[in-house]
């Protein structure tokens, strides 16, 4: 319980570090913030709509306005999920744009991710078990090869190869241009069928990770003395393989979940952006290269978000999983 | 209850006595880098490399500087004997452009992992040898940073700045990277400030700097070598990220930037792939190779990791199963 | 260098059928330099049926070795490099994965120094017995609950214990689970590596009863494993020592007590301070162990042995080039020394 409190507070700490830092950041750069909105805002924005300067400063403080209180103003609009007005996608509010592009990167992330390690950790189990067998000569440097290329190269050679000359699967977009998002089948197909190759590259580059570290804390913990007396038990050669080794050996991997996941989630922009993919990654691009601050902001704080989430998770996972976390 | 004399005989004056196992060493720098130079995967690892930098190096000599950058030739040529790697969609040389890249892309990433590496050393260090509070502040910040993802922040932090020039990239990335290794080099320098031999040496009153750059840090030599190379990679992919997506400095040439004109103008989609491939390749291949290295350090400082010996190898599968 | 074969090693008359026979036991462990290292050298050694005998010798001698290669559980970069391993006459190297598997704790079962690490920590107890059982034989979940309670019960534990983890669990109880474990298959031998070391002197000895106890009961052989040679003394029918990867004295236990003969093994039974009668001079055994990867010429414990003079020139030449073997000085009493040798 108190770990758990601890674990907690922690959260509630980056989060809060997190909004400070998206605050923070437009005030530190040079420039002023409402002086880089200004210069996005087109004439005829503003002469339409005059009330959005005033709003804009509302929300980050205008030259008129003490730090602290546009700090506070901030939380508070934060609190509300209101972010303000996208200067790019003038007159859309930035809330709306996140709303309708986070889902597509959740969706691909979240399954490709699983995936990711799901693979990484087993072939990295298998590896481990049978050393200098297949999955240790063949995979375990093949994983490690496609690792060291970055994301979007590989996303690169996969749309070529895979999108472009075999054709297999579309190569842009998150649904087929005539297809209207819903809750139907021909949308979800589309949908998926658009998603297959971003997600391959993701677990393509994603799982050696997984696979280099789980083979080394298997081989650790296949030194232990309880696979040695599980083994002097008699017991099926899987068995001890999946129920003693892998079981214990999954912990380090899952805690190391988390950092993984920080560092990844940057390496899955460079993925949608390469295929065109509406998630949060690719607006996040797209607002930076047009400084819209609004939307840059707010979407760095999605992208804050999701690890701590990630993190808590994966927390819940490791209590259920270690007993002797249980106890203590 | 009887007494009892203890007495120990002394060894035969001819038979040395048998090197004490104690429980901490003595690193030698030397050995652990000639066990890693020994080692097939980081032979490989440094192989590799040394021609990525030998390339970078002789730079001028093969290739033309301005044909990496400018218009030199018919564009969209595939590779050719006067065009190695073939032309790109604005018609300079992807050859000329991979050489040179190369400069800028090892450079940042050498020096990003510097700045770092120093500062997760130095934190790391204090972390774990000033214990309690200091600690708890350091361990926060750090975890913190980790959990922040690093380049969102990036894209988010370069966007807004004016300058693209080499040092903004390389203190950018230099100061968001160290999180990682800190946590790692704290762990490190913990497990050792608890041996014997820096108790011993804190009882004997030697001074802390004497103890932490003469006790603790040659002990952790080889762990910080290899968290350099990890950042050292880890900024390599990240600044040829920014670059990719058009936040570095596109007038320059550099591995991401080749990256972010072959995207830009589509050559993937139409069908170009010399533009695309050999700037991907070379990134790919030099962190290929820096991760070889890093497996060959941790082969070499734990064991059971090392391969075994081939000719014995189908004895084990059936005892060992 | 020679192993002893079969034929030289003298064995007492009017012993039944062994158990166990090692003919020549080489283990090797290979080292990062490509220099194997003997850590079982060439050893014979028998273990009757329903005998306990015990294997003293100082860490790092290769006795935890011999054990795990009798089990067949030596891990990389160990690897048994000659020799045989006959149970109940079967060449235990030459059966197969099935069979071995089949083998393992059904004939030959374990107990390990350290219940902590034995233990699989993210199981419960109740569940790390059922998955032996049903590796073994048909039996339901709730009949190998069952009996994993009365097994619980038989070493003087709770059977609600079942459910426990094994952190959960003290030092003393956790060796008892271990034992119980161990027992679970009614096996022929039971090996006890350092069974009670990480243990108070208090638990060590509850431990002990209990092993004799239950060894009374059920009659298998034991093989017992230690450094500390008066646990031996008591618990032993026999008692073999090991010093640097070989046998060097081997005699029921009293004898052993009473009148070794090895000077390796006296200096043993000297490094005993008795708590009773008159003020004894004790003497350690001077030097170390040797390193095996190059160990002393002949001889292994010439280096240390104060019988080992170069003014004795004959003896010396013997010591220092000719390796000792096992020979029969008494009854039942076997000893590898140069200097008993020529003594008679």
């Amino acid at each position: 319980m108190r770990w758990f409190l601890r674990r907690l507070a922690f959260y509630v700490f980056a989060l809060w570090v997190a909004i400070t830092l998206t605050f923070v950041i437009p005030q530190l750069l040079p420039g002023s913030p409402i002086g880089g909105i200004l210069q996005r805002l087109t004439p005829q924005q503003i002469q339409n709509n005059p009330g959005i300067i005033l709003t804009y400063e509302k929300i980050f403080g205008g030259k008129n306005q003490p730090l602290l209180k546009a700090y506070w103003t901030y939380l508070d609009h934060a609190a509300h999920l209101n972010f303000g007005i996208s200067t790019s996608n003038y007159p859309t509010p930035v809330s709306e744009i996140i709303a309708r592009t986070l889902p597509y990167s959740i969706a691909l992330v979240g399954i490709s991710f699983i995936l990711a390690f799901a693979l990484g950790t087993t072939i990295g189990m298998f590896a481990a078990w049978r050393r200098g067998g297949g999955f240790d000569t063949i995979f375990v440097p093949l994983f490690m090869a496609l690792g060291a290329f970055p994301a979007y190269f590989t996303a690169l050679l996969i749309m070529y190869v895979v999108g472009l000359r075999l054709g297999w699967f579309p190569i842009q977009h998150a649904y087929g241009t005539s297809i209207v998002p819903g809750f139907d089948w021909t949308f979800i197909r589309s949908a998926l069928d658009h998603g297959v190759l971003p997600a391959l590259v993701i677990v393509l580059a994603f799982a050696g990770g997984w696979v280099i570290n789980m083979r080394t804390v298997m081989i650790n913990t296949i030194s232990e003395d309880y696979i040695s007396m599980a083994q002097a038990k008699g017991l099926k050669d899987h068995r001890v393989m999946t129920r003693y080794a892998a079981r214990n050996a999954i912990l380090p991997p899952l805690n190391g979940f988390a950092p993984q996941f920080a560092t990844a989630v940057g390496g899955v922009i460079f993925v949608e952006l390469v295929f065109s993919y509406p998630g949060a990654g690719y607006t996040l691009q797209q607002a930076a290269l047009g400084k819209d601050l609004p939307l840059t902001q707010a979407l760095l704080l999605v992208f804050a978000i999701c690890p701590i989430i990630a993190i808590f998770i994966i927390d819940l996972v490791n209590f259920v999983l270690d007993p002797r976390i249980r106890a203590s | 209850m009887s007494q009892v004399q203890v007495e120990i005989q002394q060894p035969a004056p001819s038979e040395p006595l048998a090197a004490p196992t104690a429980s901490h060493h003595r690193v030698r720098l030397p050995s652990w880098l000639t066990l890693l130079l020994r080692n097939h995967k980081a032979q490989i690892g440094l192989g590799i490399l040394f021609v990525m930098v030998l390339l970078a190096a002789i730079a001028p000599w093969i290739a033309n500087a301005s044909s990496a950058t400018n218009f030199v030739d018919l564009p969209r040529q595939p590779p050719s004997w006067s065009y190695p790697f073939g032309t790109t969609d604005q018609g300079s040389s992807v050859w000329a452009g991979v050489v040179f890249g190369a400069r800028r892309s090892l450079a940042t990433g050498f020096f990003a992992a510097v700045i770092a590496t120093v500062l997760a050393t130095s934190l790391g260090i204090t972390a774990a040898y000033a214990g309690g509070i200091v600690d708890e502040i350091i361990s926060l910040i750090t975890n913190v940073a980790i959990v922040i993802p690093a380049i969102p922040l990036l894209i988010d932090v370069t966007a807004y700045l004016h300058s693209r020039s080499m040092l903004t990239m390389i203190l950018v990335v230099g100061c968001l990277l160290w999180a990682i290794e800190a946590r790692i080099l704290r762990g490190q320098a913990l497990t050792l400030r608890n041996r014997d031999f820096i108790q011993a040496a804190k009882v004997s009153g030697e001074s802390t700097r004497r103890i932490v750059f003469g006790e603790l840090m040659p002990n952790m030599v080889s762990r910080i070598a290899a968290a350099f190379i990890l950042v050292f990679y880890i900024s390599i992919l990240v600044e040829a990220g920014l670059e990719f997506i058009g936040l570095g400095n596109t007038a320059k040439a550099s591995w991401g930037v080749s990256l972010y004109w072959a995207t830009v103008n589509s050559s993937v989609l139409q069908g170009e792939w010399w533009s695309f491939l050999f700037p991907g390749l070379a990134i790919g291949l030099t962190v290929l190779a820096l991760t070889l290295v890093l497996v060959g350090i941790d082969e070499v400082s734990n064991p059971r990791l090392r391969g075994l010996p081939k000719k014995r190898r189908f004895a084990f599968r059936r005892s060992a199963a | 260098m020679t192993a002893a074969s079969p034929a030289t090693t003298p064995r007492p008359f009017g012993r039944r059928e062994p158990l166990v026979e090692l003919r020549g036991l080489s283990v090797e462990y290979l080292t990062r330099t490509g220099l194997p290292v003997r850590a079982v050298d060439g050893v014979d050694l028998e273990i009757s049926p329903g005998e306990i005998l015990g294997l003293a010798g100082e860490s790092g001698c290769g006795k935890s070795t011999l054990a795990n290669a009798l089990m067949q559980i030596l891990r990389p970069p160990a690897q048994i490099s000659g020799g045989q391993i006959l149970f109940n006459g079967d060449d235990v190297t030459a059966k197969s994965r099935e069979e071995l598997r089949k083998f393992r704790w059904r004939n030959v079962s374990m107990v390990f120094q350290s219940a902590m690490n034995a233990l699989n920590p993210v199981t419960r107890v109740g569940d790390q017995f059922i998955d032996m059982m049903q590796a073994h034989e048909r039996i339901s979940k709730r009949e190998a609950l069952n009996q994993t309670g009365d097994l619980l019960e038989l070493v003087g534990i709770d059977r609600r214990r079942v459910r426990a983890y094994p952190h959960e669990l003290s030092g003393g109880m956790r060796q008892r689970v271990i034992i119980a474990m161990a027992l679970a298959l009614r096996p022929e031998l039971v090996i006890m590596d350092e069974p009670t070391t990480a243990l108070d002197v208090v638990v060590q000895r509850e431990i002990l009863q209990q092993v004799k106890q239950l060894q009374r009961e059920l009659g298998f052989a034991v093989l017992f494993i230690t450094h500390d040679l008066s646990l031996l003394v008591e618990i032993a029918n026999r008692i073999a020592i090991m010093y640097a990867g070989e046998i060097v004295e081997e005699a029921p236990a009293d004898e052993i007590h009473r009148a070794p003969r090895h000077p390796y093994t006296i200096g043993l039974m000297q490094s005993f301070p008795p708590l009773h009668g008159p003020i004894v001079r004790m003497t350690g055994i001077p030097g170390s162990p040797p390193d095996l990867a190059a160990p002393p010429e002949g001889c292994r414990f010439h280096p240390r042995c104060p019988h080992c003079r170069p003014e004795d020139s004959f003896l010396y030449a013997r010591q220092t080039t000719e390796r000792p073997r096992l020979r029969q000085v008494g009854e039942g009493h076997l000893v590898a020394c140069h200097l008993v040798e020529r003594e008679g």
